[in-house]
C-alpha cells in the first residue's frame, strides 16, 4: 500500500510538471508582448518584471526561469495589481472556493448515494419517479440557469416570508454556503444518483445477495452491509472526475452568488489579461486536482479489498 | 446387492404438494413449475435431476423465497417443514427459517459470496443473526466450521476474502456457512457443476460426512447422473416443470419407469476403453413453457409415444414401493410397457453399475 | 408418498378413444426454429425501437436539426435586425397600434401664478372645511385615448386639496401605500390634470390621484382609474418602419400592426425566434463538430495504441493521462487566449480546436480498451485459426464490436459539448455578442430575468431539450448495443 502511494505521488508530480509546461507553452503562444495589455506601468516596474521573468530572453531560458520559480513555490506577481503576489491571491481566495467545493462534493456524494439507493429499492414506485424527475432536471438544465433561477426563487421566498431565510449572495457565514453549495452540487448529484441506481440494481439481483437472503439475514442488514457497501464503489471511482467537474462549475456559482472565490478571480484575471495570475491559478488548480485524484484513488484502494490485498 | 428402501414411521421433514410457479413476462406467462410434489426425510439425500430449464432450481428457490415475486407468482401448492408452512413466507413463528432450519448453497461460489467481506465474517453472520452470538464467539465458531470443512490454516483463511480462495475451497467454505446453524435440511443447487471432477469428489465427500455426523437431510440438484449415483438415496427426475419419475436411486437406475430417465442414462458417456460406443443424445429440445403441450410434455421426443400421449397428460403410475413413473406406458392396455422403457439403454446400465458399486458407504446408510 | 397413485388396473375409462395406445406418428417430432435469426445491428435497432424514450429523443433531435437547417428558410427574419418599437416584448404581447398625430403639448397648463404660491404660507387654521372632512376627489377620467405617446388624466376639484399626487401601478391599489410608482404632483390644488409621459408601455395600468395638504402630506382622499394603454405610432414612423407601404396613408385612429415576433424580442429588439435559429446553428455546430472530431482522433489514437501494444502503448496512454489531468475549463480559456481571442470576442474555430485537444483521451482510452478486449476474445482466435488475415479481423470483428462503444460515447459527448459551450459563453469566454449562441443568449437573458423572463427561458429551454434528448438517446443506444454496458432500468 505504501509503495503504491509513493508511486502515485511521483506520478502526480510528473503530471503537475506536465501541466505547468503546457500552461507555459499555451501562454507563450499568445501573440504580442504580455506586458502590453497592462496599463499604468511605470518604466521601473516594467524593467523589474522583464528581468524577473526574462521576457526579453529566448523562450527556453524563460522556461527554465519559470520552472525554477515554480519549484520554489513562487508563482509570480500580478501584472495588473501592483505588488500583489499570486501566492497571496491564492491564499486569500482559494479557501473560499475550497469550502464551497467541499460542501458541494459532500452534498453531491451523500445525496447521490442515498437517492440512487432509494430509486433502486423502490424501483418503479413513486420515490423512484420523483427522484428521477429531479435527476433529469439536474442533467439537462444548465448550471448557470439553475443558479440564477435558485437565486430568484430565494429572493421571492425571502420576500414572501418577510425575513431572509438564506442569504442570496455574498459570503461570510454558514448560511451563505448553503445555497451555492446546493446549486453547485446538483448536476453532479444527478449524475451520481444515476450511477448509484444502476450499480444498486445490478447488485440487488446478484448471486451473493441471493445467498444473503438464503442465509435468512434481515433486510436492513443486507441493505447496509452487503448492498450499499458494494454499490458505493463505482461511485467512489468517479469521485475524482466529479471533483474536477465541481471545480469547473464553481466559476459560475461564484459569479452568480457574488462569492469571493478563486474561480471568480480567475475569470476577472482573464478579462484583464493578467498573465501571471492566469498561469499561476491554472497550475495551482491543476496540482490541486491531481492531488484530489490521488486521494480518491487511495480511498478506493482502501475500500476495495481486492486492491488493498494485492 | 440392492439395498432396501427403508420404511420410516416418522412423518417426513419437508413435504411439498402440487407446487406450481409461474412467471409473468411480456410474452405471456411461463409455467416454470407445473405441479411438483415430493418429500424429504431426515438424514437422507434427495436428488432432483433434469436438464437445464426443467424447473428444478425454481422449485427449491420458491421454497426458500428466493424467486422474485413479481414477475414470479406462486400459483398453487403447499410446502411444510415439520408441519409448518414455509411457502410464501420466510418465517416460522417469527423466526426466519432460512439459514437456521434450511441452508442453501449455490452453483458458482465465486459470485455467490460478498467480495468485500471476509469469509469468516460471512460465516459468523448467520450465527450472529440467528443465535444472537457476539462477534467474537461467532468468528471463533466460524474458524471451527472451516476446519470441519477441511480447509487448511483455517484461522488465516477466515480473515481472507473470497477472491483469495480456489473454487473448490470456496465451495467448501460455502457449505460451512450453510450448515453453521445446524439446519435440518441442506439444499445444494448444482454444487459441483462449476468444479473439476477431483474437486467434486472432495466436496461431495464433505457433504456426505456432514450428513452422517449431523443427520442433515440434503436436497441435491444436479444434471449429472454420476453425482446422483454417488450421493442420492431418493431421486426425482424432472422434465418440463414436472416430476416424471421418483424412486430410490436403485429404482431409478435399474428399474427406470420413464423413457426420459432412460434417455438420460443413455446419454452418459462411458468411461470404458474396451467398449466402442457412440454418444446417444435425446433428439429435440424441451417444450416451450409459455404454452405447455396438452398431453405428455416428453411426447415429442419419446421413441414410444402413443396417440394418447399427445392428448392426455399421463397419470402417475405406481410401479414399486415408493416408486412411480408418469408415463402411459404403464397403463394396463399397453403390452410390455415397462419392458419397452428399459430396453432403451443397455450400455448405460454397465457404466451405472460401476458407479453404484463404487459408492462410499452404500451399505451404511441408515 | 403424497402424490396421486393410480393403480394400473383401475384405469378403464370408456371415454378413451379406440387406438389411444397405438404408436404415434412422428410428425410432431423435432421442433423447428420459428423465428428468423437477426444480425447484431438488426437486433440492436429492434431493441432501440422498443425503447420509447429513445425514439422520442431521436425525433426531437431530428426536429432540432430541421429547425436549425431549414428554419431560416421558412422564417425569414434577419436575426440582427432591431425592432425598436418592441424591445424586450414578450411573446404574444399586444402588437396592434393606432395611428396618431405627432405629439403636441396639452393646452396651456393652468399653473398657479407666484401669487398663489405665496398663499401657501397660509396658517393651518382656515375657514374652509378641514381637509379630513372634505368630500373625495371625483371624476377621474381620461382626457383622450391613452396611448404610448401620452396618457392624459383630468379630474374634478376637491375643496381643501393643496396639491395632487399622481401614481401609476400594475395592480389595483388597496389603500394608502399601495398606489405604486409616484409620477409626480400637479403643483397646486387648482391644477386638475396630469399628463404621463414616463416609459409608457401597452397594457393595463391603475392610475391614482391622491389629494395633498398644504404641508405636502397626503390626505386620505384618493381616486383610482383603470386605464388601458394602447400602442401609438405616427404616420411618419409607420412609413419609416415599413409597417405601411410607401405612399399609403391611413386615417388617424386606424389600426396598424407591428411586426410579429412569435417568441418575443430581446433587449435590443431583435426577433427571438430568428436568433434562436442562428444560435442553434452555432451551438449545434460546435456541439456536434467538436465531438465528432475528437472522437475520430481518439479512435485513431486508441486503435494504434491497442494494436501496437507493448511499450509504445504504455507511453501513448501515459501521455493521454497527462492530457486528462489538465484542468479542462482553465485550459479552454488559456487556449482561447493563446489563439489571440480576447474576452468578449467570439472564436468558434479556436473553441472547437481547444475542445478537440483536451477531450480526445477519454475516447482513445475506451477504444484501446475495446481493442485489447476484443483481441483476446475466443472468436478472434477462432477466426485466426480458420485462416483470417489481420485486415479481415479488423474489419469484420474489431470495428463492429467497437462501434457500439464509439456510438454511445459520441452521443453522450454531444450534450457535454453543448453544455461546455453554453457555460463558456455564459462567463464570456465562448461565443460573445453579437454572435448568437444559446449560451450567449442565456447570458444576455439572465440580466433581465426578473422583468422579461422570456429572454432567458427560450434559449435555456432549447439547451435543456437538446441535452436531454441526446442523453436519453445515448441511454437507449447503450441498452440496445451492448449487454454488458446495459443499465438495468
Amino acid at each position: 500500500m505504501l509503495s503504491y502511494t509513493l508511486k502515485r505521488l511521483i506520478q502526480g508530480l510528473i503530471t503537475v510538471w506536465f501541466i505547468a509546461t503546457a500552461t507555459f507553452l499555451a501562454m507563450h503562444a499568445v501573440p504580442g508582448d504580455p506586458l502590453s495589455g497592462a496599463k499604468a506601468m511605470t518604466p521601473e516596474i516594467r524593467q523589474n518584471l522583464e528581468e524577473k521573468y526574462g521576457l526579453d530572453k529566448p523562450m527556453s531560458e524563460q522556461y527554465l526561469i519559470y520552472m525554477g520559480n515554480l519549484a520554489r513555490g513562487d508563482l509570480g506577481i500580478s501584472f495588473t495589481q501592483k505588488n500583489r503576489e499570486v501566492n497571496d491571491i491564492i491564499r486569500e481566495h482559494f479557501p473560499v472556493s475550497a469550502t464551497l467545493g467541499i460542501m458541494a462534493v459532500v452534498f453531491a456524494g451523500l445525496g447521490g448515494t442515498l437517492f440512487g439507493a432509494l430509486t433502486a429499492l423502490y424501483r418503479n414506485k413513486w420515490p423512484d419517479t420523483v427522484i428521477m424527475i429531479v435527476v433529469i432536471l439536474g442533467i439537462s438544465v444548465p448550471s448557470f440557469v439553475f443558479a440564477a433561477f435558485a437565486q430568484l426563487a430565494m429572493v421571492k421566498i425571502n420576500g414572501a416570508i418577510g425575513f431572509s431565510l438564506l442569504p442570496v449572495a455574498g459570503w461570510g457565514s454558514v448560511s451563505h454556503i448553503i445555497m451555492p453549495a446546493l446549486v453547485l452540487g446538483l448536476g453532479t448529484m444527478a449524475y451520481l444518483t444515476r450511477l448509484m441506481r444502476s450499480s444498486m440494481l445490478e447488485i440487488i439481483s446478484s448471486d451473493y445477495i441471493r445467498t444473503a437472503n438464503a442465509k435468512g439475514l434481515p433486510p436492513t442488514r443486507i441493505f447496509l452491509k452487503h448492498e450499499m457497501r458494494n454499490a458505493v464503489m463505482p461511485v467512489v471511482t468517479v469521485l475524482g472526475p466529479a471533483i474536477a467537474a465541481i471545480t469547473t462549475g464553481s466559476f459560475v456559482v461564484e459569479l452568480v452568488f457574488a462569492i469571493p472565490g478563486l474561480g471568480r478571480y480567475f475569470v476577472q484575471a482573464v478579462q484583464q489579461l493578467d498573465y501571471t495570475v492566469i498561469m499561476g491559478t491554472t497550475v495551482f488548480f491543476g496540482a490541486f486536482l491531481v492531488l484530489m485524484v490521488i486521494l480518491v484513488d487511495l480511498l478506493y484502494g482502501f475500500i476495495d479489498p481486492r486492491v488493498r490485498v494485492s | 446387492m440392492i439395498p432396501q428402501a427403508s420404511v420410516n414411521d416418522q412423518p417426513p421433514l419437508l413435504e411439498v404438494k402440487d407446487l406450481k410457479v409461474e412467471f409473468d413476462t411480456y410474452g405471456g406467462s411461463v409455467q416454470a413449475v407445473r405441479g411438483v410434489s415430493f418429500s424429504v426425510e431426515a438424514g437422507k439425500t434427495l436428488a432432483i435431476v433434469g436438464e437445464s430449464g426443467c424447473g428444478k432450481s425454481v422449485t427449491v428457490q420458491a421454497l426458500m423465497g428466493l424467486v422474485p415475486m413479481p414477475p414470479g407468482r406462486l400459483k398453487s401448492g403447499t410446502a411444510t417443514l415439520r408441519g409448518r408452512n414455509i411457502l410464501g413466507t420466510s418465517q416460522i413463528d417469527g423466526q426466519d427459517f432460512r439459514g437456521s432450519e434450511i441452508g442453501m448453497i449455490f452453483q458458482d461460489p465465486m459470485t455467490s459470496l460478498n467480495p468485500t467481506m471476509t469469509i469468516g465474517r460471512q460465516i459468523a453472520e448467520t450465527l450472529e443473526v440467528h443465535r444472537g452470538w457476539s462477534r467474537k464467539k461467532a468468528f471463533a465458531r466460524a474458524i471451527e466450521l472451516l476446519e470441519m470443512a477441511r480447509i487448511p490454516e483455517a484461522e488465516q483463511r477466515a480473515k481472507q476474502y473470497p477472491f483469495e480462495f480456489s473454487g473448490g475451497m470456496l465451495q467448501r467454505a460455502m457449505i460451512a456457512m450453510a450448515i453453521a446453524c445446524e439446519p435440518a435440511i441442506l439444499i445444494a443447487d448444482e454444487p459441483t457443476t462449476a468444479l473439476d471432477v477431483t474437486i467434486q469428489a472432495q466436496v461431495l465427500d464433505l457433504m456426505g460426512d456432514l450428513q452422517r455426523d449431523h443427520g442433515t437431510a440434503i436436497i441435491l440438484i444436479t444434471h449429472d447422473l454420476g453425482v446422483v449415483a454417488r450421493m442420492a438415496d431418493e431421486v426425482a427426475v424432472m422434465y418440463a416443470g414436472q416430476i416424471v419419475e421418483r424412486g430410490s436411486v436403485d429404482d431409478i437406475f435399474y428399474r427406470s419407469a420413464h423413457p426420459y430417465t432412460v434417455g438420460l442414462r443413455a446419454a452418459m458417456p462411458i468411461n470404458d476403453p474396451s467398449a466402442r460406443h457412440r454418444l446417444l443424445p435425446i433428439e429435440g429440445s424441451p417444450p416451450d413453457l409459455f404454452s405447455p403441450p396438452t398431453g405428455c410434455a416428453y411426447a415429442a421426443r419419446c421413441p414410444y409415444a402413443m396417440k394418447i400421449c399427445s392428448t392426455d397428460e399421463p397419470s402417475s403410475f405406481v410401479v414399486g414401493q415408493d416408486h412411480f413413473g408418469k408415463c402411459w406406458l404403464h397403463h394396463d392396455q399397453v403390452v410390455d410397457g415397462p419392458k419397452k422403457i428399459l430396453s432403451g439403454a443397455p450400455m448405460a446400465l454397465a457404466g451405472v453399475k460401476t458407479a453404484l458399486t463404487n459408492r462410499p458407504s452404500a451399505e451404511n446408510k441408515s | 408418498m403424497a402424490d396421486q397413485q393410480v393403480s394400473a388396473s383401475i384405469l378403464s375409462d370408456p371415454a378413451l378413444q379406440l387406438g389411444a395406445f397405438e404408436p404415434m406418428k412422428s410428425e410432431l417430432r423435432v421442433q423447428t426454429l420459428t423465428r428468423p435469426s437477426l444480425s447484431y445491428w438488426q437486433d440492436a435497432w429492434q431493441r432501440l425501437k422498443a425503447n420509447k424514450r429513445a425514439i422520442l429523443s431521436l425525433y426531437i433531435i431530428i426536429a432540432m436539426l430541421l429547425f436549425t437547417l431549414l428554419g431560416p428558410m421558412v422564417w425569414r427574419v434577419d436575426p440582427a435586425e432591431q425592432d425598436l418599437l418592441q424591445v424586450s416584448s414578450a411573446p404574444g404581447a399586444e402588437r396592434s397600434a393606432i395611428i396618431v398625430a405627432p405629439y403636441s403639448a396639452w393646452g396651456i397648463l393652468e399653473a398657479p401664478k407666484s401669487a398663489d404660491m405665496q398663499s401657501n404660507q397660509a396658517p393651518a387654521h382656515s375657514d374652509t372645511l378641514a381637509p379630513s372632512e372634505a368630500a373625495n376627489i371625483t371624476g377621474l377620467q381620461l382626457a383622450e385615448t391613452a396611448t404610448t405617446q401620452q396618457v392624459r388624466l383630468e379630474w374634478q376639484s376637491m375643496a381643501g386639496a393643496a396639491d395632487f399626487a399622481v401614481y401609476r401601478n400594475l395592480v389595483k391599489p388597496t389603500g394608502p401605500g399601495t398606489f405604486g410608482l409616484p409620477l409626480g404632483t400637479t403643483g397646486s390644488g387648482e391644477v386638475r390634470r396630469y399628463e404621463d409621459l414616463l416609459d409608457l408601455r401597452p397594457g393595463r395600468f391603475f392610475y391614482s390621484v391622491v389629494a395633498m395638504d398644504t404641508t405636502g402630506g397626503e390626505l386620505p382622499q384618493s381616486i383610482t382609474l383603470q386605464v388601458k394603454v394602447v400602442n401609438a405610432i405616427t404616420l411618419e414612423e409607420a412609413a419609416d418602419r415599413q409597417l405601411i407601404k410607401p405612399g399609403e396613408t391611413r386615417e388617424l385612429g386606424s389600426q396598424v400592426n407591428f411586426a410579429l415576433h412569435p417568441m418575443g424580442t430581446d433587449y435590443l429588439g431583435r426577433d427571438m425566434l430568428a436568433r434562436l435559429m442562428q444560435g442553434a446553428r452555432v451551438s449545434l455546430f460546435i456541439g456536434i463538430a467538436a465531438p465528432v472530431l475528437f472522437v475520430l482522433f481518439g479512435i485513431v489514437y486508441g486503435s494504434v495504441a491497442g494494436f501496437i501494444g507493448g511499450r509504445a502503448d504504455q507511453l501513448m496512454m501515459r501521455f493521454a493521462d497527462f492530457v486528462v489531468a489538465l484542468p479542462f475549463l482553465l485550459f479552454m480559456i488559456l487556449f482561447k487566449i493563446a489563439f489571440g481571442i480576447g474576452p468578449g470576442e467570439s472564436g468558434i474555430i479556436p473553441l472547437i480546436v481547444a475542445m478537440v485537444i483536451l477531450l480526445w483521451p477519454a475516447t482513445a482510452r475506451l477504444v484501446r480498451g475495446q481493442i485489447l478486449q476484443v483481441r483476446e476474445e475466443a472468436y478472434v482466435n477462432a477466426a485466426r485459426l480458420l485462416g483470417a488475415k489481420t485486415g479481415y479481423l479488423v474489419l469484420r470483428h474489431m470495428i463492429p464490436n467497437t462501434m457500439g462503444v464509439i456510438l454511445v460515447t459520441l452521443t453522450f459527448a454531444i450534450p457535454s459539448a453543448i453544455f461546455t459551450e453554453a457555460f463558456l459563453s455564459f462567463i464570456g469566454m465562448g461565443v460573445a455578442a453579437p454572435t448568437a449562441s444559446w449560451g450567449s443568449m442565456s447570458n444576455d437573458g439572465i440580466k433581465s430575468m426578473l422583468t422579461h423572463p422570456h429572454e432567458l427561458f427560450f434559449p435555456a429551454l432549447m439547451i435543456s431539450i437538446t441535452v436531454l434528448a441526446f442523453n436519453l438517446l445515448g441511454d437507449g443506444l447503450r441498452d440496445a448495443l451492448d449487454a454488458k454496458m446495459r443499465s438495468r432500468e
